[in-house]
């Protein structure tokens, strides 16, 4: 009778009260099935240079690698990064954090990113595919006006060839 | 199962005097039940009909409304015949939809236009004209999938915007992310009231049918239970004439008769009319020890039900009542005729 309530319009009263317990369980379950449909669809048609998987059982837990765009100082480097998805996860974004240390200032020590669409500008429409691309979009067009290292925006803006030569020092140092 | 059920069916309800079918009659109804049955103004075709909802299948359904259609156009208008009541008021209630299989279709289609290039409907050319049928089903999958849970849209809401997601993703969305649009980020006015946008409902429904299914499988695992469509029936048949809402009992019949219909949909439909039937005399002849007659007390309370139905959808008013009370003393004294 529970579930018949939800999609039918001959739901009873009954189904209506119980619904709001029998949600927080589904809820769970619908995120882990988008996160494995993401899965499928990542392995049919990986982004273009990146790649992103479970680490070990924890379907909510991944491991992904962006390798640096060509024509950036990144160029050639390795960038791993951890992705934890939160338990509604199609409606909070997932909490993605550099592992590799980079010479970026949207990227803190600690590896926070300051990247809109992972904070209050996500949508429930959008993907891991599509987060992995957008970081990915920022190695070739750092946000220097929302930095998270004031210092680093600020040579990128005045001395750019000056930043470069470190980002890549940085790169041959811990993505290589 | 598509292809051999037409054959028979119209067969059915073009003839219903005619010699197969009084023969079926003697075989399930016994004398008495026929008198009382003629007494309630039943006749033989009402009778058959009757014993015939429970196997009533989507697809038995369409080819049935198919071969009406033709009739209704070619005969004139008659207002008395039961089955074309029956047939409008079927129409306008929510059928279930009948799989269609595309990919079969496409195959099939695919072979033919390899040696002989004879294209039969316009609908077909375009899809021959396709590069790969799959690839096209892919391209259908993808385009009608929710961007929330990467499924198909199950009962799919549409925004004002022109996204459509799942009803109850959307529903998720506006209130777990603000009521803007997952896609385009445009305000959603009432992201609480959404309604299902039926044709691409339909639309899915017909195009991915095993989906559907799945879906609503998973969604109403816990609705199932175990007890046998006939059990519930005759509990049902109980709770009605104590509830007086007359709204509420009509819902009731109409979950009721569409659960006898769904759980009988997928095997052969003669055999399960016959194993229905013979559901139906067991059980009841295990309660009391009146063979026959038991069975026909349980097709009369079935009989009243479709009757209840049919009077309450026609009428309003206080002839619900009126035909509620008709109807229950008739039963009953089918019942009671029978004991004794």
């Amino acid at each position: 009778m529970l579930g018949g309530g939800g999609r039918s319009s001959s739901s009873s009263t009954t189904a209506a009260a119980a619904g709001g317990t029998w949600v927080s369980t589904t809820s769970v379950s619908a995120s882990r099935k988008r996160i494995q449909r993401e899965m499928s669809e990542l392995n049919a048609d990986p982004p273009p240079h990146c790649s992103a998987a479970p680490k070990g059982d924890n379907l909510f837990h991944w491991i992904a690698t962006i390798i640096g765009p060509p024509g950036t100082p990144y160029q050639g480097g390795i960038f791993f990064l951890d992705i934890t998805f939160p338990s509604d996860y199609p409606y909070k974004p997932p909490n993605v954090v550099f592992k590799t240390r980079i010479y970026h200032c949207n990227v803190d020590a600690a590896g926070n990113l300051s990247l809109e669409i992972l904070k209050d500008s996500w949508s429930p429409a959008l993907t891991i595919t599509k987060v992995l691309t957008a970081i990915r979009a920022i190695f070739t067009n750092p946000d220097p006006y929302t930095p998270v290292i004031s210092g680093v925006a600020r040579l990128y803006l005045a001395d750019k060839a000056k930043h470069d030569e470190i980002a890549a020092e940085w790169m041959l140092r811990f993505a290589k | 199962m598509v292809r051999e059920e037409p054959k028979r069916s119209p067969e059915v309800y073009r003839q219903p005097n005619s010699a197969e079918n009084s023969e079926n009659v003697d075989d399930l109804f016994s004398p008495r039940f026929k008198s009382v049955a003629a007494m309630a103004g039943w006749d033989e075709e009402a009778l058959i009909i009757a014993s015939l909802v429970v196997e009533d299948t989507p697809d038995r359904q369409q080819s049935k409304r198919k071969k009406r259609s033709v009739l209704i156009s070619s005969t004139p208008p008659c207002s008395t015949s039961r089955r074309k009541r029956r047939a409008q008021r079927r129409s306008h209630a929510s059928t279930p939809i009948a799989p269609l299989n595309l990919d079969e279709e496409e195959q099939q289609i695919s072979k033919q236009g390899d040696e002989e290039e004879i294209v039969v409907e316009d609908e077909k050319k375009t899809k021959v004209n396709e590069p790969a049928p799959l690839h096209c089903m892919d391209k259908l999958r993808e385009e009608l999938s929710c961007a929330i849970c990467l499924d198909i849209c199950f009962e799919p809401s549409t925004t004002p915007c022109g996204h459509s997601f799942c009803k109850k993703c959307l529903r998720s969305a506006a209130d777990k992310c603000g009521k803007r649009c997952p896609k385009c980020r445009q305000l959603i006015s009432n992201g609480r009231s959404c309604t299902v946008n039926t044709v691409l409902w339909n639309t899915i429904q017909l195009l991915f049918p095993k989906e559907v299914e799945a879906r609503k499988a998973a969604a109403g695992a816990e609705c199932q239970s175990p007890e046998s469509g006939t059990r519930s029936g005759t509990r049902r048949t109980r709770t009605r004439t104590r509830i007086q809402d007359p709204a509420l009992a009509a819902r009731l019949q109409r979950e009721d008769l569409a659960r006898l219909v769904n759980t009988r949909r997928g095997g052969p439909a003669r055999q399960q009319r016959d194993n229905d039937l013979s559901r139906l005399v067991s059980t009841t002849r295990r309660r009391r020890e009146t063979p026959g007659q038991d069975g026909d007390a349980a097709l009369a309370l079935r009989m009243q039900r479709e009757e209840f139905m049919e009077a309450f959808r026609g009428s309003s008013g206080q002839n619900i009542s009126l035909a509620r009370a008709n109807l229950r003393a008739m039963a009953s004294r089918a019942i009671n005729r029978g004991r004794t």
